[in-house]
């Protein structure tokens, strides 16, 4: 199969896609008192975790962003990319019944899982407008490309599902190995303190995309533009991307039986 | 004559017995060994082929039956149709949408709604939201759940998951069907539901491949193919490869052969003994019968002392105990009465009662023969799944009922109207 007839198998079923989203969406929250507040509740209460760890114990150079500000702007899209590794390392073995049972484009799971990570960000972020008017700070021209941003992390996303989900399959240590990889790669990334250029820790920001995307949305919102890095990261997320869907479609013939 | 819908070219599947992941101490201690070894026969260790060589063509309006013992290869075969599985050899295709119900209700998830888990099982089927809404009330009429639709399927009985669940697969535009088994579950009028919908579905051009244990499932079909260890056996007439599968799978022997009594002599050995039952169409050996098919029963016997005035019998029971009606338990019951009066057995000899027309309700049966001697009222010798028979219907829509009695209709002198 060419890579178009790939392309169009997938974009067949994105009615799929959006369907198993918002069944993954409705199940999350069923049987909870909070229900989708749960998507607020998360990014909100590790911002006042990190905010007492901070500003109490321990100080961190924010550029003058109020502390709560600066980690809720960074955990929001963190929470984001965090949701999309998870969920969608497990989007092939928890949906099992249907990889073994129903044939459709297998990227379908992992981007619906991609998909409805999206969905909690997106309530998430009504916080952040209300963050943004209890301290004052005016929206900025810089704004618009804030879409921009968030579609190169979905990209970026969308590569690591694939990759996560397929490897998961193959080798279950994956999902043991992302319980302590998330929090090894939040604190090597911009969420809760910035990651300092020119300090040895270049290559961190450089290999590491969400690094400047993190960057990215602090720098739009604050009216101070893109991350320097942010267009290379652009680039390595793209090819990432590519990359992982190769390899992908590589393994997926094998999913039937190892499912 | 058009392309086959689906076409099998030396399709071939290997499997691993065993997981496939070894933990990393597993990988360095057999390292070694795994390097020396060689692939023989296309095979590494553990592996084994599920399915092996298999070419056939399914063209539209047909039906293919699948039989086999476990483990013979049939799941792989629908996996494979199914794109589930792929080929380790040879070609499968497969032309237009496939669907069928090899697991009914696949994604169904127990939180949701009837309402809800009917747009995505439907989505999952391929049918487009807008298409699942527009029919969506003839599914919920089909499957006779209207009051249940918005009630998370987890409370749904599981008839009534099922029913939801082939509502959906049965509204779903598919070429290529594959039904596995699931006609075992279900009441009878869902069986018949499913019965009716593969009927019209291959009226409309679709080809059809049920997988089935039941014989009688496999027996309305255009082709039957019997499968043994992943490779093909017979692929032709339903009837003759039912036949031989039954013959050769050991079916027509009954785990209960060894159930025997007898009255014994000075040696401790039977008096006499019937030694085979065998049931013949047409002079041949048959393990599979059409109710109303002329067949005849041969006994084969061995009597150490003479017998006089033998009578023999024959009982069957249907394998479905609901069949047992009498007390005894019994369905039919063949008796020689007096038709060998006079006669004496000695040595080794066969008898054989022909029957004009055998009407039985379709199913498997087990047959238990006695030997009598006139005039003593227990048997010389008794032995309880001497056989097996198998009764199959030619078409699923002939259901006569239990009991089928000869009919003959005739138009009357047209009624006089009444206005």
């Amino acid at each position: 199969m060419g890579i178009a007839a790939e392309i169009s198998e997938v974009a067949a079923r994105r009615e799929l896609i959006v369907a198993l989203a918002m069944r993954e969406v409705r199940v999350r929250y069923k049987h909870t008192l909070l229900g989708v507040g749960w998507a607020v509740a998360l990014p909100l209460s590790l911002m006042l975790v990190f905010t007492y760890v901070f500003s109490r114990v321990a100080e961190v150079q924010t550029h003058g962003i109020p502390y709560p500000l600066f980690a809720y702007i960074g955990l929001l899209p963190w929470q984001l990319h965090a949701n999309i590794v998870t969920h969608g390392a497990q989007s092939l073995v928890s949906n099992r019944a249907l990889v073994t049972k129903v044939y459709f484009a297998r990227e379908v799971l992992p981007l619906s899982a991609v998909l409805s990570a999206l969905v909690d960000f997106a309530v998430a972020s009504l916080v952040l407008a209300g963050l943004m008017a209890w301290y004052g700070v005016a929206p900025q021209v810089g704004l618009a490309l804030l879409p921009v941003v968030l579609l190169v992390q979905l990209v970026f996303g969308v590569g690591c599902a694939l990759v996560l989900s397929a490897a998961n399959l193959l080798y279950r240590d994956v999902q043991y190995m992302l319980q302590v990889g998330v929090l090894l790669w939040m604190f090597a990334s911009s969420v809760v303190y910035p990651i300092p250029r020119g300090g040895g820790f270049d290559w961190l920001v450089w290999l590491n995309p969400m690094t400047p995307i993190l960057d990215s949305y602090r720098g739009l919102i604050m009216g101070r533009g893109l991350a320097p890095e942010f267009w290379f990261a652009a680039l390595l997320s793209v090819v990432f991307a590519l990359l992982a869907w190769r390899w992908f479609r590589r393994v997926e013939r094998v999913f039937g039986e190892l499912a | 004559m058009s392309e086959p819908l689906i076409t099998l070219d030396h399709a071939s599947k290997r499997f691993a017995r065993g997981y496939h992941v070894k933990t990393l101490a597993e990988l360095l201690f057999t390292l070694p060994r795994r390097l020396a070894q060689q692939r023989k026969d296309g095979l590494r260790e553990h592996e084994f082929w599920a399915l092996r060589d298999v070419t056939l063509d399914v063209s539209s309006g047909e039906t293919l039956g699948v039989i086999g013992a476990n483990g013979a290869g049939k799941s792989t075969i629908l996996k494979l149709l199914f794109n589930i599985l792929r080929p380790d050899r040879g070609h499968v295709r497969v032309r237009g949408r496939v669907g069928g119900l090899i697991e009914l209700g696949a994604g169904f998830h127990p939180y949701l709604t009837g309402r809800e888990n009917v747009f995505i099982n439907g989505s999952i089927l391929g049918l487009k939201q807008r298409e699942v809404r527009a029919r969506y009330d003839s599914i919920v009429e089909f499957a006779g759940l209207s009051e249940f639709m918005d009630m998370p399927v987890k409370n749904y009985s599981s008839g009534m998951f099922a029913r939801l669940a082939f509502a959906v697969a049965a509204h779903a535009d598919t070429d290529v069907l594959l039904v596995d088994e699931v006609l075992a579950v279900g009441d009878t009028s869902f069986q018949l539901k499913c019965f009716d919908w593969i009927a019209r579905k291959r009226k409309q051009g679709g080809a059809v491949v049920i997988v089935s244990h039941e014989m009688n499932n496999i027996r309305g079909c255009d082709r039957a193919l019997y499968l043994s260890d992943g490779r093909m056996v017979a692929l032709g007439e339903p009837l003759e490869v039912i036949n031989r599968y039954l013959a050769e799978s050991g079916a027509s022997r009954d785990p209960r052969a060894d159930d025997v009594g007898f009255v014994a002599g000075d040696d401790g050995k039977p008096i006499a003994e019937i030694t085979s039952v065998e049931w013949l169409a047409g002079g041949q050996p048959v393990a599979c019968v059409t109710p109303g098919q002329a067949v005849s029963v041969r006994f084969g016997y061995e009597a150490r002392s003479r017998v006089q005035d033998p009578v023999f019998a024959l009982t069957l029971f249907h394998d479905d105990p609901r069949f047992s009606l009498t007390s005894k338990g019994y369905l039919v019951h063949l008796w020689s009465s007096d038709a060998f009066a006079g006669r004496t057995l000695e040595g080794a000899g066969a008898v054989e009662v022909e029957l004009e027309a055998l009407h039985l309700p379709a199913g498997q049966y087990r047959c238990k023969a006695y030997l009598f001697e006139g005039g003593r009222l227990n048997p010389l010798y008794v032995r309880d799944g001497i056989a097996r028979i198998e009764c199959t219907r030619p078409d699923w829509s002939d259901e006569r009922g239990l009991v089928d009695v000869r009919q003959r209709w005739s138009a009357l002198a047209p009624a006089e109207k009444t206005t």
